[in-house]
Parts: C-alpha cells; structure tokens; sequence
C-alpha cells in the first residue's frame, strides 16, 4: 500500500521539483540559449568545472555594480577549473552586447530573452536580479547569491 | 420609444461626466532597483481590474492596461506597490472623459470618485486625456509639497473631505483623489 502512495507520489513530487527554484544539493536545471554570436551555449559543456551561474541583465544597476569583483575571480580562477555563465534576460540584443563590452565580460555569456517571461526566468523561477547560483563539477548546487569571498572559499576547496 | 430613449441616452451622457480608465504608467521607488524584482509586476496583476502589466526599461516605468470597463482604483495599485516593497514615485492613468469640466483647485465628481484638480487650468476634457496624481504616497515627497502648496484647503494633506469640502456636499472622510493635468 505504501509503496504504491509511494509510486504515486513520485511522479507528482518530480512535477513541482521542476518549477521551483532549485536548492544547495540539487542538480542545476539545463540551460541551453544562445550566446553573442548566436551560438548555443549548454551549461552541462561545463560538467567537470566550478561554474556560477549569473542572472543579470544590462538594465539592472546592482548586477552591473557587481561585475568588476566577478571579472577579479574569474581571472584569478578561470585557468584553475572555474567558469562564469552568465544569462542575461535582456529583451534588446543590443543592450546586452553594449554592457558585456563596457563592463568588459569574458566570460560565457547567453541571452535568455524575454525578460520575468523568457522561458529561462520561468524555469528558475527568477524572482530578482542579480540572482545567482554556484555549482560543483557535477552540476550540483552548492550556494545561492554567494557573495565573492563565498565563491573564493568553494573555489580554494574544490579546486585543489 | 426607441427614438426617446436615444434622446435620454444622449441627454444623459451630457449631463453625467464620465471617464473610463484605459492605462496607466506607474514609477516605482525603493532602498534597491524596482526594476530588478518581479515582486511589483506580481502584485499588479493580482488586482482584479488590471489586465496586464509589462516593463518599460527605457523610463523605467510599469506600463499597465486596465480591463474594459473595470472599477480602476488608484488606492488599490498604491497599496499594490507598497506590498511588493516599495513606494509609487509618480503615477499617471490614461482616460476617455466626456464632457467632465474642470477647473483649478475645485473638486470634480468623475464616475462615482471625487478628484480635486490643483496646477491646473479651466477646461473641458473630451476624449483620451492624462492625468498625474500628486496626492501623499503618490509621487515623491519634494513633489507632493510643491502640489500641496497649491491650495488652501486641507483635504490635500490627509486625501479625504475635510470641513473645506463638505459644505459643497463631499460627505466626511470621502476619499478625494488630487491630480493634476
């Protein structure tokens, strides 16, 4: 009897997973859009490394504020096995590609265009911006809005 | 019968202003970017005479289309905001008026809602006008002093009928809405 709660239970359980912002432990959802050149970009190319993921778009004051300190991590950890992947939810391309250039970004960046309604934002249940998420070599999170001396301590455990 | 009830149809609808709200644009402010959150857009659209709301960026602004024909209340999207976290900065809803005259620090009973007008010159609105709320807690506080400045009476502070305006028959305590166009 319980075993077939169980089973019933199961599927309807993996049902909300899908819709909710995913927590420390969890896998990381797929996010597969395209980058500047209109390539697409899949975050499971980067299985084996540290990646924060970035929601950000170029509107929004407070992520731009924060991308000297991400451009200072990544330079220092970028050879040793970590990646940025940054999603913008611009609705204007141009907008975005002015801001990765005058912010001077070189790291993975994809467009989820749409702004709260781009498929992406719905997926991860993108509340706010910035919003942010790291996670270890096998796609899985390990912190949520990580402020940069976070992501430096991640960085200097699992990259040994 | 048909032809007389055309004629109190036209007589009435030059008699009764009226004024039906289509959109409204709506700024938001706060500790933290009003733009970066989902929260007001959430809030907004909760409200039951809000069609849609969508992001204008570029003014960073709420662009909100109202249902036809519903019940607009300027009270309501206020307290919307203020649940998402934040304040309204500056307020303007887009309407169809008939014949509704106004003139300069006077009220004016617009379907069913009173508006006291203030910076405002004698007209007659017809057609799609705008207009710009400046009571307390619609716009930012600098800008509600200079509106506030503008009349005598003390409805302006509290945005009810105070001894001023009843005597012109504005029960006690009405809400009374102060805009400007």
């Amino acid at each position: 009897m319980n075993k077939k709660l169980l089973a019933l239970a199961l599927p309807l359980l993996a049902a909300v997973a899908v819709i909710a912002q995913p927590t420390v432990g969890e896998r990381a959802y797929e996010i597969s859009l395209p980058d500047v050149k209109g390539a697409i970009q899949k975050l499971s190319d980067h299985k084996g490394k540290v990646v924060l993921i970035d929601f950000w778009a170029s509107w929004c004051g407070p992520c731009r504020k924060a991308n000297p300190a991400l451009s200072a991590i990544y330079t220092k950890y970028k050879d040793k096995g970590f990646e940025i992947f940054g999603v913008s939810i611009d609705d204007e391309k141009k907008a975005w590609r002015k801001a990765i250039q005058a912010d001077g970004i070189s790291w993975k960046q994809v467009n989820g265009q749409g702004g709260w309604e781009a498929p992406v934002a719905l997926a991860w249940k993108l509340e706010q911006i910035p919003a942010s998420y790291l996670i270890d070599q096998q796609g899985r999170v390990i912190a949520i809005d990580p402020t940069k001396e976070d992501i430096e301590n991640h960085l200097k455990n699992l990259l040994k | 019968m048909k032809k007389i009830l055309m004629i109190a149809v036209a007589v009435c609808s030059t008699l009764f202003a009226t004024a039906q709200f289509k959109t409204g644009t709506l700024q938001a402010a706060g500790l933290t970017c009003a733009m970066c959150t989902k929260a007001i857009n959430e809030t907004l659209k909760e409200l039951p005479f809000v069609q849609t709301v969508k992001a204008d960026i570029k003014n960073s602004q709420f662009v909100i289309q109202f249902k036809d024909g519903a019940n607009v209340d300027p009270d309501a999207l206020k307290k919307a905001v203020e649940d998402a976290g934040f304040s309204i900065a500056k307020l303007k809803l887009a309407a169809n008026f008939e014949n509704v005259k106004v003139d300069n620090d006077s009220h004016v009973k617009i379907a069913g809602k009173t508006y006291h007008f203030l910076d405002t010159r004698s007209q007659l609105l017809n057609g799609e006008k705008t207009i710009t709320f400046v009571d307390k807690n619609f716009v930012l506080v600098k800008d509600f002093k200079k509106y506030a400045a503008k009349t005598e009476m003390a409805c302006v502070q509290t945005g009810k009928a105070e001894t001023c305006c009843t005597k012109e028959g504005a029960k006690e305590n009405a809400r009374i809405y102060h805009v400007t166009i």
